[in-house]
């Protein structure tokens, strides 16, 4: 048995791999979300290969006559030790529920589960962890915000006022992403900034729990038209577990006119948060019946109009855009 | 009397599983492997499996061997230092090329017994001997330390470098075979041949041992248990050797009793290859339980 | 000795242990064993007893156990902490003695 690293721009290792997968009942995606592919070969047949992708693993296949044992068990180890080669010790893994003992076996741990998937982890970090370091207040009414802010606008501020209004505490949780045009960093000063008045609010980082699905991998749910349905199932499980220990009993969110798919995400948010949870959508806020929207924003920035942002942001996020602007500007140039 | 070498079995430094049952399979030399079966990110924790392992494992009566990195690496001076520290019987330096390689990593081997406190000397070598470079100089490496216990020839880099592949009829090795044999009995040590890697062809791996048989080596190098056997069998002497061994021990006695400094037999004089090759026939037939301790022939 | 980053040994097959040794505040020890209810305590302390050896005071200790012998959880435990204390080439022949 011997293990390597598989080249998948290379046709012949990537019909080898292609085939494994399919066997799993896989379907491959995107190969750009994978940054390196593992396989385990006896003799001259790939026998099983992982893959990862950051710290998720992802792809695992095994050949049928091989499961159950040694050969899943050395794939796991090998990722997890070539993702710490890395330093990167915290990891994760979607999988299917009949496979959750296997990972449970190797001293994963479930964050998250629902009929169809299970989010797994393991490492030097938990979700116990990420929520025993958030800040613990008391009341009765406590609520939730979970939002990216890429950049923070009026509609955002608007948001938060009416959350903070009919709560006795808001978590205002900040989706840790750094695929966005502002930094995670800068994307929390600047909600920081612009709710610094609401002192019944407190601005959390969403750490790796508090997900945007752009990364959650569908590559094993066959049917395309419910993965929205499933990724919304198993982060409102996720958003529950939280939600439980910190005592929040609703969360807000904003109407999605423009995004269809926000749009059926927090249609199942509504069927699947309650009853532990209840849901509160507000209509987005408009500027002269101009929706106001974090897109516009970043649109505003590309044309170079400062006059047009400033209509949408508050006056801390436009004192930030002002000042950064050039580099803003070489970030959408850089393509980020 | 020298110790029977048959069989020296690879086992990799990195292996938990392998190394806790490394002893249970009858090999005469067990050679834990710190060098090219582990990974460079794995090197730190193979060294401290193998060292643990040396201390608290029951290896019985096998040799313990450890192929540790060279000194040309950042890791070849701590596995040394490890490996002296854990008690080890031989160290054993891969990619020989010189002499001096051998002298090099003796004063590191030196210094760390010193450093220890361990008796001078205590720890043992042995060089592989796996280049073009390394076979030529195979005599002068034989002789360049007395701590040398053998020499080996690692086929694996030696063909690639000699621009061939592994044959079944061995031709490709026919002059590094006899050039490290040679260098070996000059120096009056052992001999080991190579890995034979295609663990499920038994009859290519008998071939092989059968010629590294006749030529006169030692023992040879298995990857898998499974090949101790194999070796074992055709190593074992057959019932007129074991014979004739008996009555070149039993004309030894003789001469003692009566006190004579000659020895002979059926009116022949009995020399010194002679006598030790009696001893090695008698000490194959024990290991390979042909005769009981007084070196009778068990009834088949 | 302080632990100066996460560092993780040893793998998840048959006869290993895992370790992924990180910072922490006094010794906190998550051990994940098949073999919990016989052998749990016996590995918990060759763990904490070569942590002591070490003076190591303040770390977080996740193992995940495979039926390893106990020479295998200190090799291991050891590379963790070679590794976590950045000195995997030069041993603490003091502790290894």
């Amino acid at each position: 048995m011997e293990i390597t690293t598989l080249d998948l721009k290379d046709f012949y290792y990537y019909e080898q791999w292609q085939s494994l997968v399919e066997k799993e009942g896989l379907v491959i995606e995107n190969l750009d979300d994978i940054t390196e592919t593992l396989g385990i070969y006896e003799d001259d047949e790939l026998i099983a290969t992982g893959s990862y992708f950051e710290n998720v693993l992802k792809y695992l296949a095994i050949e049928p006559d091989y499961q159950g044992g040694a050969v899943f068990n050395k794939l796991v180890s090998t990722l997890i030790n070539e993702l710490a080669t890395q330093n990167i010790f915290h990891v994760f893994v979607f999988t299917k529920p009949q496979y959750k003992q296997s990972f449970e076996y190797l001293g994963f741990q479930i964050v998250a589960e629902t009929s169809v998937s299970s989010l797994l982890e393991t490492g030097d970090y938990s979700i116990d962890q990420y929520i025993a370091g958030l800040p613990k207040v008391a009341g009765k009414n406590i609520s939730a915000i979970v939002m990216n802010a890429n950049p923070f606008t009026l509609g955002h501020r608007y948001l938060v006022e009416q959350a903070a209004k009919a709560s006795d505490y808001v978590y205002l949780f900040v989706v840790n992403q750094d695929a966005s045009l502002f930094t995670t960093e800068e994307r929390m000063d600047l909600i920081k900034q612009g709710t610094s008045d609401l002192e019944n609010v407190k601005v959390v980082s969403g750490g790796q729990y508090m997900v945007s699905f752009v990364t959650f991998p569908s590559y094993f749910i066959k049917s395309r038209a419910d993965i929205a349905t499933y990724q919304t199932q198993l982060d409102a499980q996720v958003f529950k577990r939280v939600a439980k220990v910190l005592h929040i009993t609703k969360r807000f969110v904003g109407s999605e006119p423009y995004s269809p798919t926000t749009e059926i995400y927090n249609q199942s948010l509504a069927k699947v948060l309650p009853p532990e949870v209840s849901l509160e959508v507000l209509d987005r806020q408009a500027v002269d019946q101009d929706i106001i929207s974090a897109t516009k924003v970043r649109s505003a920035i590309q044309n170079n109009d400062l006059t047009d942002v400033e209509k949408y942001v508050p006056e801390t996020t436009f004192k930030f855009i002002k000042t950064n602007l050039p580099t803003l500007l070489r970030r959408i140039h850089d393509g980020n | 009397m020298e110790r029977l070498r048959r069989t020296m079995m690879f086992v990799p430094g990195n292996n938990p599983a392998m190394i806790k049952d490394a002893g249970i399979y009858g090999a005469d030399s067990i050679m834990f492997d710190l060098e090219d079966s582990v990974s460079l990110t794995e090197k730190d924790t193979a060294r401290m499996m193998v060292f643990e392992a040396l201390q608290n494992v029951d290896y019985g009566n096998s040799e313990l061997v450890v192929r540790i990195n060279g000194l040309d690496t950042e890791m070849g001076r701590a596995d040394i230092f490890a490996m002296v520290k854990a008690g080890v019987q031989v160290i054993r330096l891969p990619k020989t090329e010189t002499p001096d390689d051998v002298v090099e990593t003796e004063k590191v081997i030196a210094e760390a017994e010193k450093f220890f406190g361990i008796e001078n000397g205590r720890t043992h070598m042995m060089a592989a001997i796996e280049s073009a470079g390394g076979v030529l100089n195979a005599p002068a490496i034989a002789k360049a330390s007395d701590r040398l216990i053998g020499i080996a020839l690692g086929a694996e880099d030696y063909v690639t470098m000699m621009k061939t592949r592994r044959y079944p009829d061995g031709a490709e090795l026919s002059f590094a075979r006899n050039m490290i044999l040679h260098g070996a009995r000059a120096a009056g040590i052992a001999a080991f041949d190579t890995v034979y890697s295609d663990v499920d062809n038994t009859e290519g791996f008998n071939h092989e041992v059968e010629i590294i048989h006749e030529l006169g080596f030692d023992g040879k190098s298995v990857i898998n248990p499974r090949q101790i056997p194999l070796v074992n069998a055709i190593y074992a002497p057959t019932d007129k050797e074991i014979r004739n061994a008996k009555d070149v021990l039993h004309a030894i006695e003789e001469a003692h009793k009566k006190g004579s400094g000659v020895i002979s037999l059926r009116g022949k004089m009995v020399d010194k290859p002679v006598v030790a090759r009696a001893e090695r026939t008698m000490a194959l037939a024990k290991a390979s339980h042909l005769v009981d301790e007084e070196g009778n022939i068990y009834a088949k | 000795m302080e632990i100066k980053h996460t560092a993780l040994a040893g793998t998840l097959e048959s006869s290993d242990i895992q370790f992924t040794l990180s910072k922490g505040t006094g010794v906190e020890i998550n051990l994940d064993s098949q073999v919990e209810k016989q052998f749990g305590n016996q590995i918990r302390k060759v763990i904490t007893d070569l942590l002591a050896d070490y003076g190591i005071e303040n770390v977080n200790v996740r193992a995940v156990d495979k039926g390893a012998l106990d020479c295998t959880i200190k090799a291991r435990l050891i590379a963790a902490i070679q590794r976590a204390t950045d000195t995997q080439n030069q041993p603490n022949w003091e502790v290894l003695g």
